[in-house]
């Protein structure tokens, strides 16, 4: 049985007392020796404290430290995600107008294809870019406006329809759905370029405009190239049609020039029918508009809360940073193993080497 | 007991009571070298150690944190390793001296004056002297001592029982 202080001072009384009592004061000439070094001058820093705090105990201020500034961040990241998610809403409504302009305006011999985009502001819908009269150009642009509930969602499907048609144009689709307090209109309207601007500005009146992308593609240089090719498609047949009249024609010569009409025959149907679908798309811009009812929705979502949300937010955060530590835990664990199995490993030698050490002594 | 004079750190937030070194070694320095005298076995080496113990000591003293342990505990601490070091030199001297010099005849300074007790701690070994200097005679409670040996609480008391049995049955046998 281990001895305890009460004990061994009892059971080994008279050989403590022996051991007590043996002359082991330190001689003169050291005591003097120690008395020399004095006092050390250097005082107390702040280096000099901190290793007071060893590390099992660093490690139990810090863990929960690092827990609760974790919470903590996540509880903030909640709060500002949630009261920053109706700014987005805002911004992504005032986001304004993305403009890819096609280069025709600036550069009449440029590809129709190339382009540039250009972002203004929502208040600037006054300068919402036109058709350039006398140009072959694709006018493409898509509206998101929300409206007050389903029964005006209804309306405005109606009053944009009839836009269409007032300016001579058509409504390409109508998908309406509704689902509970809201619901959705996507239209594809195509409406006469002369009356774009202000059959778009009709539409954005329509309700709050959430969203807008407006898209103009030059297409002057490609129905250049395609009355270009019809001409020369036209005078090939002509050249072919007038050498196949001469009766001095070999049957070989003949059967490849019939051959080579034919196919330039084709080709001419093929480049006129795509110069009428280019031409019929430089008459009429398409415009998509989507009208969203979700007043009841965004209420709901909104009273809902912010405290939920701001838990989800939270939640997820917690859950992202759990994800990152247990990535970092499972990339260093073979090095944290390493380092675990390191240490012990040279404690148990030096121990070793203490026990070695004492009992050659 | 003696009243050990004691300053106060210089930081303000950290106010605790210190004891200035020069108080602490004239204290300590008894215990010191009882704790070493009897590791070593060897009056000449122990004196030798003892020095150098508080010539460390001077040097790391900024790091002495008293609500960490008593000053005796952190001196037996560095007491111990300079110990520990010199086992380790004299073990490599030896070594060195055993390839060149054959049966050179060892000078002994023993520690103690002949008895049946000196004997009989004479044939301790080092761990056994140590954790009875500690415990016995430095009065070192059994927490204290066994972080200065680096072992368990439990082990250091088996150990001190074994070692203070042994001793008294050495010291019969010596007496008989």
């Amino acid at each position: 049985m281990p001895a305890t202080d009460v004990d061994f001072e009892r059971e080994f009384e008279e050989l403590v007392r022996d051991l007590r009592a043996l002359p082991t004061a330190a001689p003169e000439q050291v005591r003097e020796h120690v008395r020399l070094l004095g006092e050390p001058a250097r005082a107390r820093t702040l280096r000099d404290v901190l290793p007071a705090l060893s590390w099992r105990r660093s490690l139990l201020v810090l863990a929960p430290v690092c827990v609760l500034g974790l919470v903590s961040a996540a509880l903030i990241h909640g709060l500002v995600s949630t009261g920053g998610s109706q700014n987005q809403t805002l911004v992504h409504g005032s986001a304004g107008t993305t403009q890819h302009l096609g280069s025709a305006q600036d550069n009449a011999g440029g590809g129709s294809e190339s382009g540039a985009t250009v972002t203004t502001p929502w208040s600037a819908r006054t300068s919402v870019p036109t058709p350039t009269p006398g140009r072959f150009q694709d006018y493409e642009a898509s509206l998101t406006v929300r409206v007050k509930d389903v029964d005006t969602l209804h309306e405005r499907t109606a009053e944009a329809t009839q836009v269409a048609r007032s300016y001579g144009g058509f409504v390409a689709s109508v998908d309406e759905s509704t689902n509970g307090g809201g619901g959705q209109s996507d239209l594809v309207l195509r409406i006469p370029v002369a009356s774009v601007q202000d059959a778009y500005f009709r539409l954005a009146k329509l309700g709050t405009v959430t969203a807008q992308h407006l898209s103009i593609r030059d297409l002057d240089q490609v129905v250049k190239n395609q009355r270009r090719r019809i001409v020369q498609l036209k005078l090939s047949i002509a050249r072919i049609g007038q050498a196949l009249e001469s009766t001095s024609l070999p049957a070989d010569v003949r059967l490849r020039l019939e051959l080579q009409r034919d196919a330039a025959k084709q080709e001419l149907a093929r480049v006129t029918g795509s110069n009428k679908a280019t031409l019929r798309e430089a008459s009429l811009s398409r415009i998509s508009l989507t009208l969203t009812a979700q007043q009841a929705a965004a209420a709901k979502k909104g009273g809902m809360g912010r405290i939920e949300r701001a838990a989800r937010d939270a939640a997820s955060f917690l859950a992202g940073a759990g994800a990152v530590l247990l990535f970092l835990l499972i990339v260093l664990s073979p090095l944290i193993a390493l380092a675990v199995a390191g240490f012990w490993g040279t404690r148990a030698y030096r121990r070793r080497e203490e026990r070695r050490l004492l009992s050659a002594a | 007991m003696r009243v050990v004079n004691a300053v106060t750190t210089s930081w303000p937030v950290l106010r605790f009571e210190r004891p200035t070194f020069a108080a602490v070694a004239e204290t300590e320095l008894d215990a010191v070298h009882r704790y070493l005298l009897f590791l070593t076995g060897n009056r000449s080496v122990a004196e030798d150690l003892t020095g150098e113990t508080f010539e460390k000591a001077f040097r790391v003293w900024r790091r002495f944190d008293p609500r960490r342990g008593t000053a005796r505990a952190w001196l037996c601490g560095i007491a111990r390793t300079t110990a520990l070091d010199h086992f380790r030199s004299e073990e490599r001297r030896r070594r060195r001296e055993e390839r060149y010099v054959r049966d050179l005849p060892e000078t002994e300074d023993v520690a103690f004056e002949p008895g049946p007790l000196e004997v009989a701690l004479g044939l301790l070994s080092a761990a056994e002297r140590e954790v009875v200097a500690l415990r016995v005679l430095l009065e070192l409670d059994g927490p204290t001592a066994a972080r200065v040996l680096g072992i368990s609480t439990t082990a250091c008391s088996t150990r001190l029982s074994r070692a203070l049995k042994r001793l008294e049955e050495l010291m019969k046998d010596a007496r008989d």
